[in-house]
């Protein structure tokens, strides 16, 4: 499968991956409208971690044994066996956060703008490549196969 | 996989029958439909594409997350959208259920499970994930005339008094609040269900009282601040909660709940009364198979139980915490999934341990996140001299952190409000990492990954990608 791996030592911490990324899941697909018009709005679903000069991007690893499938009483947190991308299925998931509880990258967000539904990356597997990897200016972000 | 089946394993023709027309042979019997028995039935098959595996479930349903019964309770979901498989996993893993089937006795020396409705099942290697079943309490039910019946007498016969750990239990109290147009409904016990009970009776629009014998909600896993808030909120919507008390006499009327007597001696109308004080092995029917129990199913570390071809997981086995290295009744639905997965490629020849795990919870009451982790509810005190605790409370947004750390491990953690990367804590607390240069950053609202110590991070992501 695919893989996005982070390079710390390239990350300048612009944050341009966690717009692009909401911009990305956003209704309306544009920068302005997603960010300041569309209900119910949405999150990025990459996060930066800074301190001083020191930032990388992060986002769901797709771990192999994932323990956030394991967590999940309602089935929507599913590991694709094809494809092996981990993605929450919204209209399933009904927010109780277990998936949360044992992420160990601390990658799932809370989405409460709407329905409750635990938020995160799907690897933009409607894409050629994700977003985050594609606008990242210095290329801390790259996707490999693995 | 050969064994019993003198027959092949055609699609579709899973159990064969042999000798009479009572006795279904199969190669993995499995009794329980539900996280453990699916789990281990998936894992099953992955490692064996062909070999007969047979689900049995004394319940009518084809497949319901019982913790997603009380999002049924509170109106949240439909009975069609409580599965957590989809309804094509049984044909797609090839794996044959059978539905109201009740195992009432396992001959293991003949390789047997037999069902109150008549059914043999000759296996090859069996699993036992058949959970838990609700503690009742010893209470005194009284009627008008001085009448009095046993709990679990009453349970059958008087109207208005539930358990809550099955979807029938959850159909019969939902049908019992709009039959009866019940206003205010009791729940007994203050733990998870009973908690997750109070938030979908709180999402109907119901006035709940809540009777916790401890001093504390979720007493197991919160300290008297989480409960504190978690206390407050409940009383602002409306809602009474009775901590260090019990109830010692249920009144009826016309067959029917009307009012309990707590153990103060203050009266309380209640005509609903939910009985959460907890659930335990179900065991009973494995009295004379041979395996050994004690407070439930004693398993090695591939869950394997006394008996070679037998294995067990989920609610019903006494699972081995990490944290405090003995074995206890740990029943919640992650643990139960990890350890079917694990019996289950044991099964089909795959070996591997189970490593272990630790007790934790997720719940949202009044729009209020909580997840506590591990030993959470203890506190730096005479007992605990090797203990550092930290925590941070801010009260006007209603966040409160708490991490716990003994000899420079995390065990426990305990977070309200703000709870996005809980799990970092899970890691930590599973892998057994030394947290000593943390210090109390690691109670921070803002603690990440990159204050990790750098070959935990190194050790986290490896095969995974990050390069740190
Ligand atoms: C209301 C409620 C809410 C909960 N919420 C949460 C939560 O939010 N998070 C969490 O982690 N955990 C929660 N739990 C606990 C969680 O549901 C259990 O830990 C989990 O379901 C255990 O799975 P299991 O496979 O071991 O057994 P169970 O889920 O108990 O399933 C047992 C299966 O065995 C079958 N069975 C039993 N006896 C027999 C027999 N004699 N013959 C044939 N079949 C039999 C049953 O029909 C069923 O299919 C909740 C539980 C309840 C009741
Ligand atoms: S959400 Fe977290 S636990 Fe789940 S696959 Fe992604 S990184 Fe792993
Ligand atoms: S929040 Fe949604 S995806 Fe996460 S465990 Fe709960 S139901 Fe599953």
């Amino acid at each position: 499968m695919k893989k996005i791996f982070i390079d710390e030592q390239y990350c300048i911490g612009c944050r341009l991956c966690e717009i692009y990324c909401q911009v990305k899941h956003s209704k309306s697909k544009k920068i302005l409208k997603a960010f300041r018009e569309d209900q119910p709005g949405t999150l990025a679903r990459v996060l930066v971690e800074e301190i001083g000069s020191n930032s990388f991007a992060i986002q769901c690893r797709h771990c192999e044994d994932a323990p956030c499938t394991g967590a999940c009483i309602s089935g929507a947190m599913a590991k694709n066996e094809n494809t092996g991308v981990v993605i929450c299925d919204e209209e399933k998931c009904v927010g109780c956060w277990s998936c949360i509880m044992v992420c160990p990258y601390g990658v799932i967000k809370r989405d409460i703008k709407s329905k409750k539904v635990a938020s995160k990356c799907d690897l933009c597997f409607d894409e050629e490549e994700p977003v985050c990897v594609k606008n990242c200016p210095n290329e801390a972000l790259k996707i490999k196969e693995i | 996989m050969k064994a019993f089946s003198a027959s092949g394993s055609a699609k579709g023709m899973n159990i064969k029958m042999v000798k009479n027309k009572n006795i279904l042979n199969t190669d993995y019997l499995i009794i329980g439909n539900s996280a453990a028995g699916l789990s281990a039935a998936e894992n099953i098959r992955k490692n064996d594409k062909n070999s007969p595996i047979t689900v049995l479930t004394k319940e009518k349903y084809s497949n319901y997350s019982k913790p997603l019964t009380t999002y049924y309770l509170a109106g949240r979901l439909e009975p069609g959208n409580l599965y957590f498989k989809k309804s094509n996993f049984y044909e797609e893993n090839n794996i044959d259920l059978k539905t109201n089937q009740n195992v009432v006795s396992i001959k293991s020396s003949d390789n047997l499970a037999i069902t109150e409705q008549g059914n043999q099942y000759l296996y090859n290697k069996l699993l036992i994930a058949s959970g838990g079943r609700p503690i009742i309490p010893e209470i005194r039910v009284i009627d008008k005339t001085g009448k009095t019946l046993s709990l679990d007498e009453a349970m059958s016969s008087v109207k208005g008094i539930f358990t809550l750990t099955t979807l029938d239990d959850a159909i019969m109290i939902r049908k019992y609040i709009n039959e009866y147009s019940i206003k205010t409904a009791s729940i007994l016990g203050g733990g998870l269900i009973g908690l997750k009970a109070a938030e979908a009776l709180l999402g109907l629009h119901l006035n709940i009282n809540i009777v916790e014998l401890s001093d504390k909600l979720l007493s197991a896993s919160f300290d008297e601040t989480a409960s504190g808030i978690l206390i407050e909120a409940i009383k602002k919507s409306g809602s009474s909660i009775y901590c260090g008390q019990t109830i010692e006499e249920i009144y009826t009327e016309n067959n029917s709940i009307n009012s309990f007597k707590l153990s103060n001696g203050r009266k309380i109308p209640s005509d609903l009364l939910i009985l959460a004080v907890g659930v335990l092995p179900d065991t009973g029917y494995l009295k004379n198979s041979g395996i050994k129990t004690d407070a439930g199913i004693i398993t090695d570390s591939r869950m394997k139980t006394s008996i070679d071809n037998i294995y067990a997981a989920g609610d019903i086995v006494k699972s081995h915490d990490v944290l405090s290295g003995s074995d206890k009744n740990m029943a919640i639905w992650p643990i139960a999934v990890k350890q079917g997965e694990v019996a289950g490629s044991n099964m089909s020849g795959i070996d591997t341990a189970y490593p272990g795990g630790f007790l934790m919870n997720s719940v949202e009451i009044l729009g209020m996140p909580m997840i506590s982790l591990g030993q959470s509810s203890i506190e730096y005190d005479d007992k605990n001299k090797d203990l550092k605790v930290y925590k941070s409370h801010d009260t006007d947004r209603k966040i409160y952190r708490k991490i716990v750390v003994r000899q420079n491990r995390a065990v426990g953690a305990i977070l309200i409000g703000a709870i996005e990367r809980a799990g970092i804590y899970w890691g930590l607390i599973n892998n057994n990492v030394d947290v000593s240069e943390i210090g109390e950053n690691i109670v921070k609202e803002d603690f990440g990954l990159i204050q990790l110590p750098a070959d935990y991070r190194k050790h986290l992501v490896v095969g995974e990608g990050i390069e740190v």
